[in-house]
């Protein structure tokens, strides 16, 4: 989970690995707000594996890329 | 999750705010009036719920998203640096302490500096990006290389 210049370092990073997904930084900041904001509030429960997946879902982070099994 | 290892992990968090940095099992201990084998074995619950991750010798590795040791990955924030375990734990140290941050890493493949500003939740540099190697079912498979 890096973040790099450009999508053209990421591939040279890869060095013919296979890739995984890339996101712009507004879509990982948007992520984050989601996934974190409520990480230190007072009334702080686990969220289930279906509300993670919504967060990732209403980002439009989909696929079998994005699938938490 | 039960009450009690709710109320640990809450006030391990809360600590961990306060130091700046991971508290340690006496430290909790003390907070919360009980044994460290108390804090230990709720610690190893915790890690074994993806609540916090724990390193070999039951010490606090990372409570997301914050790190408990140096990563490239160094977040300004709430007037103290972060670590953060990885990309998208950067932009959520700022998003848990709900305050604008800046983030200060490298490219991960030239290692140019990267300063990162956010601001009201959004990033001032919009031309950088994030990759994620590992599918998302896999991410607690190894949660340090992912």
């Amino acid at each position: 989970m890096l973040i790099f210049r450009s999508e053209d370092h990421v591939d040279r990073w890869l060095a013919g690995r296979p890739a995984g997904a890339t996101i712009p930084l507004e879509t990982l900041a948007a992520l984050a707000t989601a996934w974190w904001s409520s990480r230190l509030d007072p009334d702080w429960r686990p969220r289930s594996r279906a509300e993670n997946q919504a967060i990732l879902d209403g980002l439009g982070l989909t696929g079998p890329f994005w699938d938490l099994g | 999750m039960d009450a009690a290892d709710l109320d640990l992990r809450n006030a391990t968090y809360q600590l961990f705010i306060e130091l700046g940095q991971a508290p340690s099992p006496a430290e909790v201990a003390a907070a919360l009036g009980m044994d460290e084998e108390t804090v230990r074995s709720g610690w190893r619950r915790l890690h074994d719920d993806h609540a916090l991750v724990l390193d070999e010798t039951g010490q606090i590795r990372m409570a997301n998203p914050f790190a408990a040791r140096p990563t490239p990955f160094v977040v300004d924030a709430a007037g103290r640096s972060w670590f953060a375990n990885c990309g998208w734990d950067a932009f959520g140290i700022g998003a848990a302490l709900h305050v604008d941050s800046t983030i200060h890493t490298t490219c991960a493949d030239c290692a140019d500096d990267l300063d990162i500003e956010v601001r009201d939740g959004r990033p001032t540099a919009s031309d950088l990006v994030f990759h994620v190697l590992v599918p998302a079912r896999s991410w607690w498979n190894d949660i340090g290389f992912t």
